[in-house]
């Protein structure tokens, strides 16, 4: 298990005015791994996710990418190294069709006037479909008409499409179904089978230990555990979660 | 499990491309043109009806440059409320160009090109304002361009006031624009070249899309353009059994073209509709939302310039009074019933043409038939409100199966 160190996230520190969101995060993420990060409500999952995805950058503290730390001020930042985010809204743009949205952003033009090269998108668009296993519609379909798995779907996919090394997803199955979730969850086993780094936030703990390596727990603002799969219960997890285990596992 | 085109019910499998193509019309959420093109044909079924002479090539020819600055203004309103903003200084805005132009060719004998660049430039300057304080500080673009018509119409009539409220125009470029035809052989000439260029475009695409295992059918695709060509024919031929295409046309019928592809060809125009549909997530994916946004707006105002000058050439005169008239309340009502979203991100250029052809037509049928203001103002307010609501109940649709 030395698989390789892909993001190492030290001692964020993070305030939102008198509200202190973060006060001592710390994790690391490798490659082809799915790395579950856990906590209550408030517990500062997505303050960390948008520290790492440069949405909303962190007071304090370090984000080590591949060994060299790294400043990641705005979405663009991530994007340009390499780090992708699904977020729980999907951030997709309902009024446009399957391919537009693959390439939102970054699509591949001819100069002078920015014509779009739809054929040469599409041809990329279906190569990368086909590699995820994704069953969907023709690509000009609007994402309005598509079912809340296939919008997942779509969302991954992009986030497959440009994120060369790390993707982060939050909350992919919170809306879907039994079927969409075991079709979503294939789909994080199959990123980290890749070569991807993944970081899964979720509630479902079924899920955690159907598809994670590791388990990283956070408790108002802080890692109160970092471990392997292998090493935990979903007891333990659930008490460190909720408190009642204020124990840090160290069996990183 | 493969990537598949054919990912619809069994039932809709086993239908020609053609009935699918209505079906999903009839089942989806975005109708496109298709509401506004039967309204049309109502509109005209029954001005023919009431009165023979509204279907002649003359009045045909009449309507033709009647819809000229309604659907240039409406042009400009598309781009803004396609980021789900209105534009309200259209109409004072437009006065600002064309007081600029006549001041500077009437009064200070200047040659008429660089005017026109001036004329166009003021509205341009107007919109840029308003988009900077829409996209930089993010005031509401209702009240931006409220203050910013206010202010419009302060500087048109700082420069109209003084010469009686109105300047009359001379040059020969607004009178050959506003007051003759293309000659019918040049007419055909031109119209033809046009949709050689135009299908060879779509064709292409189509065969690309079509190799991908992708597109719509041949039978739906090559039904469309047949319809669009036979309609052209329709159109230039009536034209041309007159006078020919009045240049005012000609000049609408460019900026429309160039719009569609600005909006649907190019990756400013993808952007347009992403910021439209959700800004949050065009930002998070790269986009440059306030650029986006402040591009509208100086788009817009290239436009309330060009049709503010077309007016202007259209009447003769720069005047104060355009700017008091329904103008701007009718480039948006053509801009909603031509189908474009007040919620952003869904509509067409397209609509502005179609938009401005109901609402002129209304207005030219009312006059031939002799029927008062009163009459014509309530029948536009009803299919302005039948469009707006068209609209609504989609989104409503949209937003009760979960896609917002």
């Amino acid at each position: 298990m030395s698989t390789a160190e892909l993001l190492s996230v030290r001692n964020l520190h993070k305030k939102y005015g008198a509200v202190t969101a973060l006060r001592n995060v710390s994790f690391t993420v490798r490659k082809g791994e799915v790395t579950a990060l856990l906590g209550d409500n408030g517990a500062g999952k997505s303050t960390t996710i948008k520290a790492i995805a440069g949405a909303a950058p962190a007071d304090s503290g370090s984000i080590i990418l591949e060994g060299q730390e790294v400043s990641l001020r705005r979405p663009a930042d991530a994007n340009a190294l390499g780090i992708q985010t699904v977020y729980q809204d999907l951030a997709l743009c309902d009024n446009l069709g399957i391919c537009a949205n693959l390439f939102l952003g970054r699509e591949r033009v001819l100069r002078p006037f920015g014509i779009l090269r739809d054929v040469d998108m599409e041809a990329e668009a279906l190569r990368v479909l086909k590699t995820l296993r994704v069953n969907l519609p023709s690509l000009d379909t609007h994402v309005s008409s598509l079912s809340g798995g296939q919008r997942q779907a779509v969302a991954i996919a992009r986030a497959v499409l440009w994120g060369t090394k790390l993707v982060i997803m939050d909350e992919p199955t919170a809306a879907l179904g039994v079927a969409q979730t075991a079709e979503v969850l294939r789909l994080v086993r199959d990123l980290a089978a890749q070569g991807f780094g993944v970081i899964l936030i979720t509630h479902n703990m079924h899920n955690v230990f159907e598809v994670a390596d590791s388990v990283v727990v956070l408790r108002l603002g802080e890692t109160v555990l970092e471990a392997r799969k292998s090493d935990l219960t979903p007891e333990i997890v659930v008490g460190c979660i909720t408190g009642s285990r204020t124990t840090v596992g160290g069996a990183a | 499990m493969t990537v598949s085109v054919d990912n619809m019910t069994s039932e809709t499998q086993t239908h020609s491309p053609m009935r699918r193509w209505t079906q999903r019309l009839v089942q989806s959420s975005d109708l496109g043109m298709a509401p506004v093109i039967a309204a049309l044909v109502v509109i005209w079924a029954v001005f023919e009806i009431l009165n023979p002479h509204f279907l002649t090539a003359r009045n045909i020819s009449n309507l033709s440059a009647q819809i000229v600055v309604t659907g240039t203004l409406a042009l400009a309103e598309t781009f803004v409320i396609l980021l789900g903003m209105i534009d309200l200084s259209i109409g004072w805005s437009s006065v600002v160009a064309a007081a600029v132009f006549s001041v500077t060719t009437v009064f200070l004998n200047w040659p008429v090109w660089p005017c026109v660049g001036l004329g166009i430039g003021a509205s341009v300057i107007v919109g840029m304002l308003q988009g900077l304080l829409v996209s930089r500080v993010g005031v509401p673009s209702f009240v931006v361009s409220l203050g910013g018509a206010m202010i419009a119409e302060g500087v048109s009539l700082a420069m109209l006031t003084p010469h009686g409220g109105s300047i009359p125009l001379s040059d020969n470029l607004s009178t050959m624009i506003g007051t003759l035809n293309i000659a019918p052989t040049w007419s055909w000439i031109l119209s033809l070249g046009l949709f050689a260029v135009f299908a060879g475009v779509m064709v292409s695409q189509h065969l690309g899309r079509m190799k991908r295992g992708a597109g719509e059918g041949h039978s739906v695709f090559f039904a469309k353009l047949g319809a669009l060509f036979v309609l052209l024919i329709a159109a230039v031929g009536t034209l041309c059994a007159y006078r020919g295409v009045p240049w005012l046309l000609l000049i609408f019928m460019a900026a429309l073209f160039i719009c569609a592809f600005l909006t649907k060809s190019t990756r400013f125009g993808r952007h347009l509709y992403a910021v439209g549909g959700n800004a949050e997530a065009s930002r998070r994916a790269g986009i440059n939302v306030r650029f986006i946004q402040l591009a509208a707006f100086t788009i817009a105002g290239a436009l309330v310039g060009l049709g503010g000058l077309l007016d202007a050439a259209r009447l003769g005169v720069a005047s104060a009074t355009v700017g008091d008239s329904d103008i701007m309340l009718n480039a948006v009502a053509a801009a909603v019933i031509g189908g474009t979203s007040l919620f952003g991100g869904r509509g067409s250029v397209y609509g502005a043409l179609f938009g401005a052809l109901v609402i002129a037509s209304v207005t030219n049928g009312m006059d031939l038939i002799g029927a008062p203001s009163s009459i014509r103002f309530g029948v536009e307010g009803v299919i302005l409100l039948v469009a707006i609501t068209i609209d609504t109940l989609l989104r409503q649709r949209r937003l009760r199966s979960g896609r917002v």
